[in-house]
């Protein structure tokens, strides 16, 4: 019913290309999240969806309809800014309500359908406030409020979580999450921090510099990334890159040396794993370097080695102990790595 | 309770300072008008005595024309009913009106157009309309007087209003302007994404917002149409006079005695709107001039 398909969507500022050649289809009910890092373009990408930024190049389709030149009120989408936008001069009631008075809802159903809204953020007690006197938090949860009290085509959620404490911030997550499987609305939901992307995600679209990197559930993101970029943006601690050569399937640098390799490359490659992937050796491990950093995480411990100029993170059980210089071998199975064109940075094996 | 704390530890010399200059400045200011309401109740040959200025405090002639009474209406009523300046005051009304709210139409559809346009051309126009706010008021008199003449629209109130707008609305356009530029984008964009079209938004979201800032430009519009001279005396005929010109009237003409004391009584009723005015605006005037960021 409300799919939203964007046709090679761009948009220039003068020379400076904000968004580049953006294509997506995005399924009714679906969640979809985009995620880069800041200044990539999500904002501006969500902007076009809504209407509030002219497309210089390109299609966007709501449902069966053409919306490059329809009204934001007349494209049915509701949204959160990233910066609230909420009316100044009026309560927290009345700023939720305002969009049933705007669109005509019959008068007998708003307080039920306000006092719903506003029950899903927990804002009950501030609904006679202003804006004015609330905080950053409290401003989010009504501008949520504001966008579920009525049933639009779609959601569009810039960063609505951002201000939040972290607790709030899952629990406000999981709400998220429940209330896109109760209202079933296609949802498109802005973030720079992969956990939430990781989460929430149907799909994610991973962006950088305007342009679409990747596009695909977040486990595909996570186990096969398609560059370099997305490798080094998504997980925490991001994936071990390390520059190399390789030949007959044989990987080497200086520090470490894998075999097995299925790829039939040769020349310079760029290899990548992640940090879980690695597990200590006792003899002839891939690589053997001085311990750099021992970073005590509680669930696990976090070995830091220099290898080929880079620092390598190595995730190893919690009751591992090593003082920083001591040698560490570190065994990696070729089956978990990732090889990405040397001069590109795009996914080759 | 805490000022009296304040002024506790304030030295004995400081306070003597600023209350002596508080007075001062009170004197100065205020001498002026408070002198004027006083003598306004007097007689010629006492407000201005050749004799002793204390005539216009004591009213020794005002007493000796008024059976003892030291105060007189008769320039009230020489002012209001013989040279009937409630035709003034009316026609000052239905233009001070007319100027600030066609001033105000304008200035808040073009402020918000110009604020939110993006466009170079937008800045091309408020550069422009200061460079006409900049003319001396005279010149535009001038060069419309012969064409007014010439279309038979010279002397009436309409032609006074549309002049009176063209010199107010640039400096109403920039004013309004600025105070829609301090108003974020988001809100304009979330009520358009609720559900408004741009005017909507504009109606319903914005001039909410805006409202101490349009009321303190209304009462700058208010006061340059209420103040002209230049204009109105220039455009308009005898019968149409607002009140300025019409005070400048009763000055003029000084064979009857007495004309200058109708002077004084005009000034001293035309200033009474004013104070109540400022009176029941106070609040949105004061928040209007120290407006900056809405908080969102
Ligand atoms: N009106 C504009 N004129 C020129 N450049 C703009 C304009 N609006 C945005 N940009 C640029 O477009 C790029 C993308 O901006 P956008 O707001 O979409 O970033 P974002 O991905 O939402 O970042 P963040 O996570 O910080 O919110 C930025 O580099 C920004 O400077
Ligand atoms: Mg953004």
């Amino acid at each position: 019913m409300a799919q939203i398909r964007l046709k090679n969507v761009s948009k220039r500022w003068n020379n400076f290309v904000g968004v580049d050649n953006f294509n997506l289809d995005i399924a009714d009910q679906e969640f979809l999240v985009l995620l880069g890092p800041s200044g990539c373009g999500k904002t501006t990408t969500m902007r076009m969806i809504a209407g509030l930024e002219e497309i210089t190049e390109g299609e966007i389709w709501i449902g069966d309809r053409l919306v490059n030149k329809l009204e934001p009120k007349d494209r049915d989408i509701s949204m959160v800014f990233q910066s609230y936008g909420l009316y100044p001069n009026m309560t927290v009631y009345e700023n939720i309500r305002f969009p049933l008075k705007v669109r005509k809802v019959p008068q007998e159903q708003h307080h039920e359908r306000v006092m719903a809204a506003s029950k899903m953020v927990e804002l009950d007690d501030f609904l006679q406030r202003r804006p004015a006197a609330l905080s950053g938090g409290q401003r989010q949860r009504v501008a949520l409020a504001r966008a579920i009290v009525r049933e639009p085509n779609a959601f569009l959620m810039d960063e609505p979580l951002s201000n939040l404490d972290a607790k709030l911030r899952v629990s406000t997550r999981a709400q998220i999450k429940n209330l896109h499987h109760t209202l079933k609305r296609t949802t498109i939901y802005v973030t720079h921090d992969q956990i939430e992307a990781m989460t929430l995600a149907d799909r994610v679209v991973v962006m950088n510099k305007g342009l679409v990197q990747q596009v695909g559930t977040p486990m595909e993101i996570y186990d096969r990334p398609a560059n370099t970029f997305v490798a080094s943006f998504i997980g925490s601690p991001a994936m071990n890159l390390i520059q190399g050569s390789i030949e007959g399937g044989v990987f080497t640098a200086s520090g470490i040396r894998i075999e097995g390799l299925t790829s039939v490359a040769k020349g310079p490659v760029t290899l990548g794993f992640r940090a879980e992937d690695a597990t200590l050796a006792d003899s002839n491990g891939q690589i053997e370097a001085p311990i750099y950093t021992v970073e005590l995480l509680g669930e696990a411990t976090m070995l830091s080695m220099r290898v080929a100029g880079e620092l390598v993170s190595i995730k190893v059980g919690k009751d591992y102990r090593a003082e920083i210089g001591d040698m560490a071998r570190v065994a990696i199975p070729a089956a978990a790595c990732h090889l990405f064109d040397h001069s590109t940075g795009a996914r080759i094996a | 309770m805490s000022q009296a704390t304040l002024s506790h530890k304030r030295p004995l010399g400081l306070t003597i300072l600023i209350t002596a200059f508080i007075v001062v400045w009170v004197i100065l200011a205020a001498f002026p008008f408070f002198w004027t309401v006083w003598g306004s109740f007097k007689v010629e040959p006492d407000f201005f005595s050749r004799e002793s200025w204390w005539n216009a405090i004591f009213g020794v002639y005002t007493q000796r024309q008024n059976d003892g009474s030291a105060f007189t209406g008769s320039g009230y009523y020489g002012a209001w009913v013989t040279r009937e300046f409630w035709r003034a005051v009316g026609n000052t009304a239905i233009v001070t009106v007319s100027v600030t709210v066609i001033s105000l139409t304008l200035g808040t559809l073009g402020g918000y157009a110009l604020a939110r346009s993006g466009q170079r051309y937008a800045f091309w126009i408020l550069i422009l309309a200061l460079v006409f706010r900049a003319m001396p008021h005279i010149t535009l008199v001038s060069g419309y007087l012969l064409p007014f003449f010439q279309l038979n629209i010279w002397g009436v109130l309409p032609t006074s209003i549309i002049v009176l707008v063209a010199i107010n609305q640039p400096f109403t356009l920039w004013m309004l302007h600025s105070f829609f530029l301090s108003i974020p984008k988001d809100l304009d964009e979330s009520a358009m994404v609720d559900g408004c079209s741009r005017f909507e938004a504009f109606r319903r979201v914005i001039i909410p917002v805006m409202w101490p800032g349009v009321v303190t430009t209304g009462l700058f519009s208010f006061l340059l149409a209420y103040n002209d001279f230049a204009v109105t005396s220039m455009l308009l005929s005898a019968d149409n006079q607002t009140m300025v010109p019409k005070i400048s009237s009763f000055l003029g003409s000084v064979q009857e005695q007495g004309n200058v004391m109708f002077a004084v009584a005009a000034v001293v009723s035309a200033t009474v709107p004013l104070f109540i005015l400022v009176l029941f605006f106070q609040r949105q005037i004061v928040s209007g001039l120290t407006a900056g960021a809405v908080k969102g």
